[in-house]
């Protein structure tokens, strides 16, 4: 533990401890902001009564799918085009207009061609993942030193072997980048998609609370979100560290 | 093995500008086997895509290469070691010397068994399981060089393999590189702009002109090995080079 440790558990721990004690003092209205202490116990409630878990499996079960159909399109377009000029030439103005649209906008589109259930969540997220994981993905194979390929192709690699042996393991850097991206725009649409048309999900519970002004619960939801938002970086960073030994990491 | 280029000529064209441009002209050579040849030139003089042309990475412009593998002749004709290594970062060592056997389809067991012969030969016998970033640049290069021998190819083209490293550490790769050369018994082609390279290694300098690039004069190396750059005879033939390398690299910057 060095001092920077401990000064930033100071600020973590000052700063909750303040605030519980400003509220039990009833220097702030609990309506407006619950005490730590108090959220602590009504998250420990939900899940004890299974309210939460099930939300979070809800929510889960949506970003999962979408970022799995997503992120796979991504890669596989996004190798494409950056392989081949004329998918390149194909994909890049449909790209160039979508990539600037907020992907929750679609939302209400996506509604409208595959329903209120769940499909149109999670191709809203698909969606959204998709363009940040091809952007990257493209990037990531144009980022491949050429003579990488001049070496594969002199060894005597075919087209496809270059394709599978080269250029998908020299974009795999960029295609985490693209995933890590993916993630928490994931996270973003769940919610926002969660707020209508269900009854399930975390997005779901914590707009309920809102609405019924259950500011506790409210909080539940937005540190629920926050953990797996964590759960989800580790678990890439895992799975980066796994597949990619090769990269120099600092620290 | 038979490795002759008839007239070859290469003109880049400059979509920017419309120019054309003439990298080579008029080169005809015979690679003799087993011989070191080296291409010595001023920097642009095109002897790096001569390279290439002979590699097969590049189709000249103009004129014919022949490539006739002898008998046996299922082997790969030539490989090459790039300038900057060009190691694949994601393979070990172990799998980058394997690659080309691996997409020419041979087993596993006797790509690695193979693999491991030539990774002893470049003195690299314990680092097979290290990434290219955990090696210094001299290490590279040895990696690279296995890499070219694992197809078992019968010319090896180097493109400046030395130049990136440092001159303590070049000096002791150029004695490995005659190590191997002598060993294996390849034909080494071998581009350098260094005089005291072409003169320390070469059996035979091809010495190129400036822009466009033609074969200014072929001097057979028959100073006995092992070479040092201070010997009489060395000596003598480095300032004869020098004073046609000299004029070419005036003309190269005039033009």
């Amino acid at each position: 533990m060095t001092a920077s440790h401990w000064r930033q558990i100071a600020s973590v721990a000052g700063l909750l401890l303040a605030w519980q004690i400003l509220v039990q003092a009833g220097r702030i209205n609990p309506l407006f902001l619950p005490a730590p202490l108090s959220v602590l116990g009504s998250m420990w409630e939900m899940t004890r009564s299974g309210e939460l878990p099930w939300a979070v499996l809800a929510s889960l079960n949506r970003v999962i799918q979408g970022f799995v159909y997503g992120s796979a399109a991504g890669v596989l377009l996004g190798l494409l085009a950056g392989a081949i000029r004329w998918v390149e030439d194909l994909l890049d103005p449909w790209v160039a207009a979508a990539y600037p649209i907020p992907k929750s906008a679609l939302f209400p589109l996506f509604m409208l061609w595959f329903g209120l259930g769940n499909p149109s969540k999670i191709v809203t997220i698909a969606v959204g993942v998709l363009f940040l994981v091809l952007v990257n993905t493209m990037a990531g194979v144009h980022a491949i030193n050429p003579t990488l390929l001049k070496a594969a192709r002199d060894l005597g690699a075919s087209r496809p072997q270059i394709f599978v042996k080269v250029i998908l393991p020299g974009a795999l850097p960029n295609i985490f980048t693209g995933l890590r991206l993916g993630a928490g725009m994931a996270l973003i649409l769940v919610f926002i998609t969660e707020i209508e048309a269900t009854k399930t999900g975390l997005g779901f519970l914590l707009w309920e609370a809102f609405q019924l002004m259950d500011t506790r619960h409210v909080f539940v939801g937005v540190v629920t979100f926050g953990l797996l938002g964590v759960a989800t970086t580790w678990l890439l960073q895992w799975l980066e560290r796994v597949t990619c030994p090769w990269i120099q990491r600092s620290n | 093995m038979r490795l002759a280029l008839r007239d070859i000529g290469k003109t880049w064209h400059i979509a920017r500008t419309g120019e054309r441009v003439s990298a080579l002209e008029g080169i005809t050579l015979d690679v003799t086997p087993g011989e070191f040849l080296i291409l010595l030139g001023p920097s642009g003089c095109g002897k790096s895509t001569l390279l290439q042309i002979m590699a097969g990475l590049e189709a000249p412009s103009s004129g014919a290469i022949d490539f006739a593998v002898g008998v046996g002749g299922h082997a790969k004709l030539t490989s090459m070691v790039f300038q900057d290594y060009a190691l694949f970062p994601w393979r070990t060592v172990l799998a980058n010397v394997t690659f080309g056997p691996e997409v020419r389809g041979l087993p596993r067991r006797e790509r690695e068994a193979r693999a491991r012969q030539l990774i002893e030969l470049v003195n690299l016998r314990g680092a097979e399981h290290r990434y290219p970033h955990e090696l210094s640049g001299g290490m590279r290069q040895r990696v690279a060089l296995a890499r070219a021998l694992a197809n078992d190819p019968q010319v090896l083209l180097f493109d400046e393999p030395l130049a990136a490293l440092d001159s303590q550490t070049r000096r002791v790769m150029q004695d490995e590189l005659l190590r191997i050369w002598a060993e294996t018994g390849k034909t080494f082609v071998y581009v350098t702009h260094s005089l005291q390279e072409a003169v320390l290694l070469g059996t035979r300098i091809v010495l190129m002109t400036a822009g466009p690039g033609r074969i200014k004069q072929v001097e057979e190396v028959t100073l006995p090995r092992p070479r040092h750059l201070t010997g009489r005879a060395e000596a003598a033939m480095l300032d004869r080079l020098d004073a046609l390398l000299g004029e070419e690299v005036k003309r190269a910057m005039a033009s």
